[in-house]
């Protein structure tokens, strides 16, 4: 589960989930839900296949929305789902999407990167919670 | 809530003068020295509504750091730094160079180009004017710009900085001229700008961008100092063009990089940091030269963006009114960056002597006589420009003596956030916001109506607040409001 939360300047995103697999998966829908209007309209005509290492979790889910928003720029891929495997500082997920056509998408505000700012990531009762700020 | 958000500052502020306060550095552990704001009351007690005071303290605790840790009055929370704010190191001192006190878009800037058409001129093509402009200038996410250059072409532009563009026909001798720094800071390293970046970069030079970057065609509506508006072009009543844009995706990768890279950093050096977006490495260090040169190369190549659109927006110009560009008078007055950190020589202690300037959200503000100048306006000073909120005035300024003693050489940049996105979604769409801002006789065009209800002009501080203050420290004078009348965003 993910929401918006409120920042001066930028965009805060919360995350909650039952385990850092969802946690990931959801952070990603969420960012995506800011980078396009309707996520629920993009097709899953595309797959992507990432991997990535880290220095410890934390980093790991900046790194991982980072390669969200590059992918997104490069090659204008919007990403509606996600199966991620997290462990511990690794990552490996497979999404699936569509190229951007501004015919049918519309498009939020550009995301310029997900920063480090007011990270947090914990555990909780009912698994993990994670807070991050995105610069728009 | 975020930490920051919400929130309200409770810490000590001294006031100093009408226009000044201090956060001494008593306030908090490892504050090397005080932390100044420069606002007046009415903007103090927006300032204090969030956690941005609290940031100024922490920027103070920095190695090197000289005199002060200074907030200009459209300070607002960032990142780490907050957004307005100004810090000067000393290589020889420990100084640091941070990449969170340039923030991720580097050398986001502004340029103006004057012209000698009239309201009269453009007031019965300014729908058409507005929509080939929107047709042309890419604008928002998602939108390649028509030029795409090679993995060369691109570090040369980022070497070279916008006289690279001369060869192209994107450029003439006299932009490069009246561009900061000349367009080029000469330790641009395009070697350390990674492949990514690289890839991010190819195909978007000459785009807007979104957030609050847009394009504005504007008349001067007052005039407040004749003789700098006469050396920069400016009368009443006069067209002009102001963009706003940075680096695009690739300064905003280069400082992804550069966060990644100084993870572990500060601590190999033992600095102890407050945040760990305040990420910094001593200057000499080959860390911190790496992100130096990385950061010297992506603002070159922000130059080089802003150059392009520039080119475009003539280009739309000549075709709607058919006339050259030259014939209509489209000369730039100037290009201005705010996200930057630069060696310049400042008097500090009595002495001169060469720091790091960190700018991250505040304009160098160089007073008459400075040698960096074009000569034209080395009698009246460095112009300032201040992009006011979308559909609000933007200011014209000019550096000035109290600049150089109190701020390293600085002022302000712009209105300054007061609202959040969110809420600013929340309390009025952007359908409503172009209803509003049509009411104002201002056209405007965007790519996301999201987009227009984040940049309402009530989101933001008052620039004519903002532009008191700085003008009342004497830190720059205004010369000139220009008045929107057409708008194109992401």
């Amino acid at each position: 589960m993910y929401e918006l939360i409120e920042h001066t300047a930028d965009v805060g995103l919360r995350v909650s989930a039952a385990d850092l697999d969802e946690l990931f998966s959801d952070a990603a829908r969420g960012l995506f839900s800011i980078l396009v209007e309707d996520l629920a309209a993009v097709r899953p005509d595309r797959r992507l296949v990432f991997e990535l290492q880290s220095a410890d979790t934390e980093s790991l889910l900046i790194d991982w929305l980072n390669e969200l928003v590059y992918v997104f720029s490069t090659q204008h891929v919007l990403l509606s789902r996600f199966d991620v495997q997290v462990q511990g500082a690794r990552l490996r997920a497979e999404a699936t999407g569509e190229r951007f056509d501004p015919q049918r998408h519309h498009l939020g505000p550009e995301i310029k990167a997900v920063t480090y700012h007011g990270l947090t990531l914990t555990r909780t009762a009912q698994g993990y919670v994670a807070e991050v700020i995105l610069d728009v | 809530m975020i930490a920051g958000e919400g929130r309200r500052y409770a810490g000590p502020l001294e006031k100093v003068n009408d226009y000044c306060y201090r956060i001494p550095k008593t306030y908090k552990k490892g504050m090397r020295v005080d932390g100044l704001i420069f606002a007046n009351e009415a903007l103090i007690q927006q300032i204090v509504d969030d956690q941005a005071p609290e940031q100024v303290a922490n920027v103070a605790t920095l190695p090197g750091i000289q005199v002060a840790s200074l907030a200009m009055p459209d300070i607002h929370w960032g990142y780490g730094f907050c957004i307005g704010g100004v810090c000067a190191t000393d290589p020889k001192q420990g100084g640091v160079i941070s990449p969170g006190g340039v923030g991720y878009d580097i050398n986001c800037g502004v340029r103006l180009i004057r012209s000698n058409l009239t309201l009269a001129d453009v007031r019965p093509r300014l729908g058409r004017l507005v929509g080939a402009l929107f047709a042309k200038i890419p604008c928002g996410a998602g939108q390649s710009g028509s030029r795409t250059f090679s993995v060369e072409e691109l570090k040369t532009l980022m070497r070279e900085g916008p006289r690279a563009l001369l060869a192209y026909g994107l450029a003439e001798a006299r932009d490069i001229e009246y561009t900061e720094a000349r367009g080029r800071l000469d330790w641009a390293e395009p070697d350390w700008v990674s492949e990514r970046a690289l890839e991010r970069g190819r195909d978007q030079c000459g785009t807007l961008g979104g957030g609050n970057h847009f394009l504005e065609v504007q008349v001067v509506d007052e005039v407040f100092d004749d003789v700098a508006a006469q050396a920069m072009g400016l009368s009443q009543g006069s067209i002009c063009v102001l963009i706003h844009s940075g680096s695009r995706g690739l300064g905003y990768q280069v400082c992804v990089d550069a966060l990644h890279q100084l993870a572990g950093v500060p601590a190999m050096y033992g600095i102890e940091l407050p945040d760990r977006q305040l990420a910094c490495a001593p200057i000499g260090s080959p860390e911190g030269q790496r992100y130096l040169g990385a950061m010297g190369a992506a603002a070159n190549y922000a130059w080089c963006n802003r150059q392009v659109l520039m080119h475009d927006a003539r280009q739309v110009f000549e075709s709607v009114f058919g006339r050259s560009w030259q014939s209509l008078g489209m000369e730039l007055v100037y290009d201005v960056a705010h996200n930057t950190a630069k060696p310049e020589e400042h008097e500090v202690g009595g002495r001169k002597k060469l720091v790091y300037v960190h700018r991250k959200g505040a304009t160098r503000a160089f007073p008459p006589g400075h040698p960096d100048l074009p000569e034209v306006y080395r009698p009246i000073g460095q112009p300032v420009l201040i992009p006011g909120s979308m559909g609000t005035a933007s200011w014209v300024l000019v550096g000035q003596e109290g600049s150089m003693k109190l701020t390293f050489g600085s002022t302000c940049h712009g209105a300054g956030r007061a609202m959040s996105r969110t809420r600013a979604v929340q309390i009025a769409s952007g359908r409503r916001v172009e209803a509003e801002l049509a009411s104002l006789g201002v056209v405007a065009r965007a790519r996301a109506w999201r987009g227009l209800a984040e940049e309402q002009p009530a989101a933001y501080k008052d620039v004519d607040l903002v532009v008191e203050v700085v003008h009342r420290a004497n830190l720059s004078k205004k010369v000139a409001r220009l008045r929107p009348l057409g708008v194109i965003k992401g």
